[in-house]
């Protein structure tokens, strides 16, 4: 079987530095510190907040342990930081470094969280959901705050973001609601103040974290899907307010369609055509939206965690005109001479800089509508 | 001296990380159905645009003419006329996924409109030539310079002997067309036609363009030569427009005519110049469209014709028609065997699907068009497909300016031949939201086009989209049907959600549908019927 | 039947009928250049910026070094998170490996072993893919836990080759191994006979080398004259044209080029020993090994093959290695003056001006500015030299002072008449700029310059690429191009680029406290793993 996951130590790596303070010391040899970074600066070249203990062959031979105590230490001294989140990789699980009784053994500035990531012990799903727990651990509790969130299952690194939370809190603002914090894509102490939420939103992914905050804080929690399309994120909306008993205002929750009537010819003319899916858990809901508001046919939708030969096979053999997922499938939409609209992680040959383009929410669906329209448009030659 | 170091753009392609094996296990992803939803994605993306342009106007005769030109291998389209011309026929709205880029223009200014625009044509195609290095170039005029009455052949005369390549003369102007009851007038004599296919209308779409490209060709490029070994060829006429899956079309019928004894001579306009100049030695033309061109070619060059029409479709269709190019060709008894297998292995593969629907009860959803009930016959007689309605929607003839009386007659028609083919269906005309609901609770599954599906969807009535049929019913062959068939068997097992799609959320006006219901636009449309009324012929 | 009936989908959709090439379109080198520049070398940046933050493992030169070999595909026995990010190799970011199988190693075979698993998945790729070779990766656990990979690969039967390529990632090069280096740069310029036999430890890359020259590589009769080239993929702009001049002119004298190593398929690199002679780029020690095996000869493509007189040398020296003297001097010289004919013009018209010429310390420094003063006669009246890269590459000061030095020696000797100014000011830069008519500029820069609107300066950063080629046209080109450019009007520009608070010493790391202090964190951990250390730890290195 051959998945395109990145294995717990990118799960782990991803929920840590998506505290937006905190600094991330890998544990590992210099391959696996690179490429987390590698993944995670396509469009965040100004935000490197990461560290190495560089093993060696020496580390190897003798143990990690002095490298990491070394580590930490100056990473105390040279980082203006509340927080270290010590990923400790494969090497480092397999010789037996005892991480804990080295962060015990030193006095740090900071405070220090340190979780087991060997990327074979699991997939990158487990690696974020098991990494959040990990931090939870730093909540701390508060006075709740009516008509708040959470809401929890992003990374820093999701393709559009930043631009797809503006969104989703410019529609839960409008409702009333306060975002308390995005996990993981917060501040140290946004994290810490999480408990103040009267509720947790998983979008995904995280559910474990919002189990433990049920435990710990009784802080409540909501499973819903990623909100794509104007149905989808009407669902999302309503749901929520819903929960929080707060009256939905369905004035401002309407959506203008004005942008949909500029191009509703090439829509209609796109009704029908098939179309694949694959992703994480962004994958379902996009489908859905594909499906019943624009009107494609899904003709494969796949997981990241599925058998990806059989993936390709499925769509070779399909009727597939469009691909959706990550920068990996462009192989597979070359070979048949598709389009790709990549929209989950990883993506690493498209930059999403612009926060007022989204995926999610209302304006998402238009900003998604062009970007699959012009896609095809002007695939046309192509296929000459 | 010899060295194996590859250099060319392959190697390029393999040091970029290339997937290492070309994939023998794509079935079904390279097939006939596969290249329709392809070129129906990335082609058809604006055919939806072209079509509602239609109901604010058409475009003039210069569009038309491009277009063929450039269909031709190593043509290049001229324009004599300004330069506004040019530039907007750059996007013909037969081909707007591929943009014309090499459309030399004379730029006539208002010096040429005064004085005449002859020396900017003499020098144009002397430059065209040079730049382009074309082997054919294709002198359109416009209004412009048909009003300023230059002498263009006059002019190609004289140049002739100084460019290397043919020069053609096509008239172009733009200010004659069709008029406003033209379909009208069309559909009532092919309403006709259904019942008694001796009576098909000789039809041609004045001002198109198109056809004068045709005719010029005939005239002024064609060769009289017949090659005695190669007396069984055929010319098949191609016309690139909407014509969804038209390469494993062409790859079929080669194979067909192949078979049967038969080569294929070209494929007109889609072929090099040269091919144009050899079209005579085809014994046969099969004419897709007007046959004005094909007449011509039997008055210059004895060229038979036969136009493929409505009733050469479906199984029986396809082998009648098959027998017909066989019969013209002196090939009766070899060829005859050959359809038969092809036609026996068809049916034999058919019968799987047929054996899926005939458990199924079925309605069909349809705007009324050219070819309706002999769509109807073939999902009834060659899919027997067990159908209970057909619901025909006849708005859309309405906003084509078809009068209420073509529509009746239509309809009329159309339940005559049901009746006659014994069908035993019930036509229901217009159904509204209410009584369609009524026919789909009855059924298991409504056929729809997807013209009225997303519409339908909104409001509950699951539809499976059969638009694809268009471009497969309609082939020269039979494994359009037989891909059409295993599309429907597949869609039959799909799960469908209940959908609301974005494009059913809008106000459409009920009559001019999918125009949307906007006082602006729907007073555009009115401006272009009136004033088109005002120029009928 | 017969048919000429094309079904051809170019043709159908009216792909732009340019009937002939157009003899404008600018299909040459320059061309081709840019066009790498831009599509592959987009990522350039980010690869370069992240060398300031860590460096990646053996690993990553493997799997990319492998995946240059055409029918080649690279199996990595490890978790899946190795496969993961390796995809994405550095040195072909815009080409990911998207064919890249992984044994998906986890918790069960850390304990008990991943051989079973290797076993079987070396069957399965060759079932997918069909390849000629499969080179079997370890990793650090699968290195860790001490599967026998040579051991699996001997008993397993596929029909392909299939290569084992010590791969484990804990082993890489010091921190102050590039230090090392650029001293015995320094000191090469001044004595070329004294060039490094440099091995960059844990690249990966030395390792496919060896194990392919040890493991697939096949006794061949020598063919005279025959040549092979290594070819080194990573930022390599126009290697195509590059590769099309070099056999022109080998042609002239009479050898073949018989591959370009790696970048060719399985069945040439056995043959590889046919040749007499390999033109090594990079590291020498694949070719010692070769020499050592097959008695194949070798000739280091070093920095003073660079110039018209440089690569006339290099020629001259293969020449002389495959006992062409005579005839093949006589097709270089031609090519030479061929070139040099060219050339002229453009050296007229530089001739009118004054140049001040930027440029950063590095390997080749002296040569190229010889080159702009000797080959292309630029009358330069300055020359900048920025040392600043320099110590972000953690290069002392000591080195960068041998460096200066022997630089203006060099300069001294070749007579070559211009100032040298070590890291100018702004002030000064402007100063300088206000004193000649053009400032060229080979680094990223230019931007920094025009922030202030002030200081307009030709880039020839890409441009710069054709003079390091092993043909007499780039440097033509380059002529072409410079000359092209020159009298272009140039507006006053903002970019945006220039709006951000760089690092001084770092550039263009942003002045950013976090993004400071991860560099800080590479540096100092890095530099615990330095060479001297690890002696001192009794260690071998």
């Amino acid at each position: 079987m051959a998945k395109m996951d990145g294995g717990k130590f990118f799960g782990t790596f991803r929920a840590c530095s998506g505290i937006k303070d905190a600094v991330v010391l890998t544990h590992v040899p210099v391959g696996c510190n690179w490429g987390a970074a590698m993944f995670k600066t396509t469009s965040n070249q100004s935000d490197i907040r990461q560290a190495c203990t560089v093993m060696h062959e020496r580390e190897i031979v003798f143990g990690g342990e002095e490298a990491l105590r070394e580590a930490l230490v100056r990473a105390d001294k040279l980082y203006n930081t509340p927080l270290l989140a010590v990923v400790a990789g494969d090497a480092p699980a397999i010789i037996g470094d005892d991480i804990e009784a080295v962060i015990d053994s030193v006095v740090l500035n900071k405070e220090v969280v340190w979780m087991d990531a060997a990327g074979f012990k699991g997939t990158m799903r487990e690696g974020y959901e098991e990494a959040l727990v990990h931090l939870a651990r730093l909540m701390e509790e508060r006075n709740v705050i009516k008509n708040s969130l959470n809401l929890i299952g992003f990374c820093p690194d999701d393709f559009k973001v930043d631009a797809d939370i503006k969104e989703i809190k410019r529609l839960l603002n409008s409702a009333g609601i306060q975002v308390n914090c995005v996990i993981s894509n917060c501040s140290f102490d946004e994290f810490v103040n999480a408990p103040a939420a009267e509720l947790n939103v998983v979008m995904g992914q995280g559910t474990e974290l919002a189990e433990h905050m049920k435990k710990a804080f009784g802080v409540p929690y909501l499973e819903v899907g990623y909100p794509y399309g104007l149905e989808g994120t009407k669902e999302f909306i309503n749901t929520i307010c819903e929960h929080l008993h707060v009256g939905v205002n369905e004035k401002k929750l309407d959506f203008d369609l004005e942008p949909f009537k500029r191009i509703y010819l090439y829509l209609h003319e796109l009704y029908g055509t098939p179309v694949s899916v694959i992703g994480d858990f962004h994958a379902e809901p996009i489908a859905h939206f594909l499906d019943c508001e624009l009107g494609f046919d899904i003709e494969v939708l796949a997981s990241n965690e599925d058998d990806y030969f059989t993936f390709e096979q499925n769509v070779r053999n399909s009727n597939t005109t469009i691909l959706f997922g990550s920068s990996f499938e462009r192989n597979i939409a070359d070979e048949l001479r598709i389009p790709l609209i990549r929209f989950v992680y990883p993506v690493f040959d498209h930059v999403c800089v612009y926060e007022d383009a989204p995926y999610a929410g209302f304006r998402g669906a238009v900003c998604l509508t062009e970007t699959i329209l012009n896609a095809v448009m002007s695939f046309g030659k192509e296929t000459g | 001296m010899e060295t194996d170091v590859k250099l060319d753009i392959d190697v390029k392609a393999e040091r970029y990380g290339k997937a290492l094996e070309t994939p023998e296990i794509a079935g079904r992803g390279k097939g006939v159905l596969h290249d329709i939803f392809r070129d129906r994605a990335f082609h058809g993306v604006h055919q939806g645009t072209t079509w509602q342009l239609h109901r604010y106007g058409i475009n003039c005769k210069l569009s038309g003419s491009v277009y063929a030109v450039t269909e031709i291998l190593g043509a290049i389209p001229l324009v004599h006329g300004p330069i506004g011309c040019s530039f907007h026929q750059r996007l013909t709205p037969r081909r707007i996924y591929t943009p014309i880029q090499d459309m030399p223009c004379t730029g006539l200014d208002e010096n040429a409109v005064i004085y005449g625009g002859e020396d900017e044509l003499r020098k144009k195609i002397v430059d065209s030539y040079s730049r382009y290095k074309p082997e054919l170039i294709a002198v359109l005029p416009t209004c412009v310079s048909g009003l300023t009455g230059d002498d263009i052949q006059g002019v190609i005369h004289e140049v002739e002997a100084k460019v290397p390549c043919d020069i053609l003369y096509v008239p172009s102007e733009g200010f004659a067309h069709r008029d406003r009851r033209a379909l009208d007038v069309f559909l009532k004599d092919f309403t006709k036609a259904w019942k008694d296919p001796a009576k098909v209308p000789a039809y041609e779409i004045r001002g198109y363009g198109h056809e004068e490209v045709m005719l010029a060709l005939v005239d002024q490029i064609m060769d009289d030569q017949y090659d005695e070994n190669a007396d069984n060829l055929v010319n098949i006429e191609t016309f690139g427009r909407f014509s969804y899956g038209f390469e494993s079309e062409l790859k079929e019928m080669a194979s067909l005519l192949g078979k049967m004894g038969v080569g294929i001579n070209t494929t007109l306009l889609s072929c090099t110049v040269d091919a144009i100049k050899k079209a005579p030695a085809a014994r046969l033309n099969i004419v897709r469209r007007g046959i004005r061109w094909a007449e011509q070619m039997k008055k210059e060059f004895d060229t038979d014709y036969l136009r493929r029409w409505f009733f050469y479709t479906g199984i029986d269709g396809t082998e009648k028609f098959l027998l017909y190019v066989a019969s013209t060709l002196d090939l009766d008894g070899e060829a005859e065997e050959v359809v038969r297998i092809e036609k026996k292995r068809a049916l034999q593969e058919l019968d799987k699907y047929c054996k899926t629907f005939k458990n199924h009860v079925f309605a069909l959803f349809t705007i009324g068009f050219f070819f309706t009930p002999y769509s109807v016959k073939t999902y009834a007689l060659d899919f027997k497909i067990p159908l209970k309605y057909v619901c025909v929607d006849t708005r859309w003839m309405r906003a084509q300016n078809v009068s209420d009386e073509t529509t009746e007659s239509m309809i009329r028609g159309m339940g005559e031949l049901i009746d006659d083919w014994d069908l035993g269906v019930e036509l229901v005309v217009n159904p509204n939201l209410h009584e369609l609901k009524e026919i789909a609770k009855k059924v298991d599954h409504v056929l729809g086009e997807r013209s009225a599906t997303p519409i339908y969807e909104k409001e509950g009535i699951s539809m499976i989209d059969t638009s694809i049929g268009a471009y497969l019913f309609n082939r020269i062959g039979f494994n359009g049907m037989l891909e059409f068939a295993s599309y429907l068997t597949q869609e039959m097992k799909k799960q469908r959600n209940h959908r609301e799609p974005i494009i059913s959320k809008f106000d459409y006006d009920e009559t001019y549908y999918p125009i949307l219901a906007d006082p602006m636009c729907l007073a555009s449309r009115e401006m272009w019927s009136t004033m088109w009324r005002l120029r009928s012929g | 039947m017969k048919t000429d009936v094309e079904v051809d989908e170019t043709a159908r959709y009216g792909k732009a009928k340019a009937l002939e090439a157009p003899e404008t379109a600018s299909k040459g080198v320059l061309q081709n250049v840019f066009r790498d520049r831009v599509f592959n070398g987009i990522y350039q940046g980010t690869t370069w910026q992240f060398h300031r933050y860590g460096i990646d493992c053996k690993l990553s030169g493997s799997v990319y070094a492998v995946s240059e070999i055409d029918g080649a595909i690279p199996l990595i026995h490890g978790p899946n998170g190795c496969a993961f990010h390796q995809r994405l190799t550095p040195r072909k970011m815009y080409a990911p490996i998207y064919n890249l199988p992984c044994t998906n190693l986890d918790e069960n075979d850390v304990i008990y072993g991943g051989e079973e698993k290797l076993r079987k998945k070396i069957y399965e790729v060759y079932h997918r893919f069909h390849p000629s070779l499969i080179a079997v990766l370890p990793t650090c656990v699968s290195g860790l836990v001490g599967d026998d990979v040579q051991g699996i690969i001997t008993e397993v039967e596929v029909p392909c080759d299939i290569l084992y390529i010590p791969s484990e990632g804990f082993a890489h090069r010091s921190r102050e191994s590039l230090d090392l280096l650029m001293r015995d740069y320094a000191e090469s310029w001044k004595d070329p006979t004294r060039s490094p036999a440099y091995d960059l430890r844990g690249c990966g890359h030395e390792e496919v080398m060896f194990s392919l020259v040890d493991q697939l590589m096949e006794e061949q009769d020598i063919v005279e004259n025959l040549v092979n080239i290594e070819s080194f993929g990573r930022f390599t702009y126009g290697f195509e044209s590059e590769l099309q001049e070099i056999k022109h002119i080998f042609d002239g004298m009479g050898v073949r080029v018989n591959l370009t190593l790696p970048t060719c398929t399985v069945a040439e690199i056995k043959r590889a020993p046919a040749a007499e002679l390999n033109i090594v780029t990079r590291n020498i020690r694949w070719a010692e090994r070769m020499k050592e095996n097959f008695g194949n000869d070798y000739l280091r493509k070093w920095f003073f093959y660079f110039g018209f007189d440089g690569v006339e040398k290099f020629y001259h020296d293969v020449a002389s290695k495959l006992g062409l003297d005579g005839e093949a001097y006589a097709a270089v010289k031609k090519e030479k003056m061929q070139a040099l004919g060219e050339l002229e013009r453009y050296q007229r018209m530089f001739a009118r001006d004054d140049f001040a010429v930027s440029t950063q310390g590095f390997f080749f420094t002296p040569y190229l500015v010889s080159m702009y003063a000797q080959d292309l006669k630029l009358p330069i009246k300055h020359l900048c030299v920025d040392t600043q890269l320099l110590k972000g590459l953690n290069i002392s000061d000591r080195t960068i002072e041998i460096m200066m030095k022997n630089m203006e020696e060099a300069f001294l000797n070749w007579d070559l008449g211009f100032e040298v100014v070590m890291n100018p000011t702004l002030d000064e830069m402007s100063e300088i700029a206000k004193n000649v008519d053009h400032v060229l500029s080979d680094r990223i820069t230019p931007p920094l310059y025009e922030k202030g609107g002030e200081i307009g300066m030709i880039d020839i950063s890409t441009t710069r690429y054709l003079l390091f080629r092993t043909g007499f046209s780039g440097i033509v080109e380059f002529g072409k191009y410079l000359a092209s450019v020159l009298y272009r009007e140039r507006t006053k520009r903002k970019p945006i680029i220039a709006r951000f608070d760089y690092d001084t010493t770092y550039y263009p790391l942003l002045a950013d406290p976090m993004c400071m202090a991860s560099r800080g964190m590479w540096f100092t951990m890095w530099s615990m793993k330095s060479e001297k250390k690890e002696a001192q730890n009794g260690n071998r290195c």
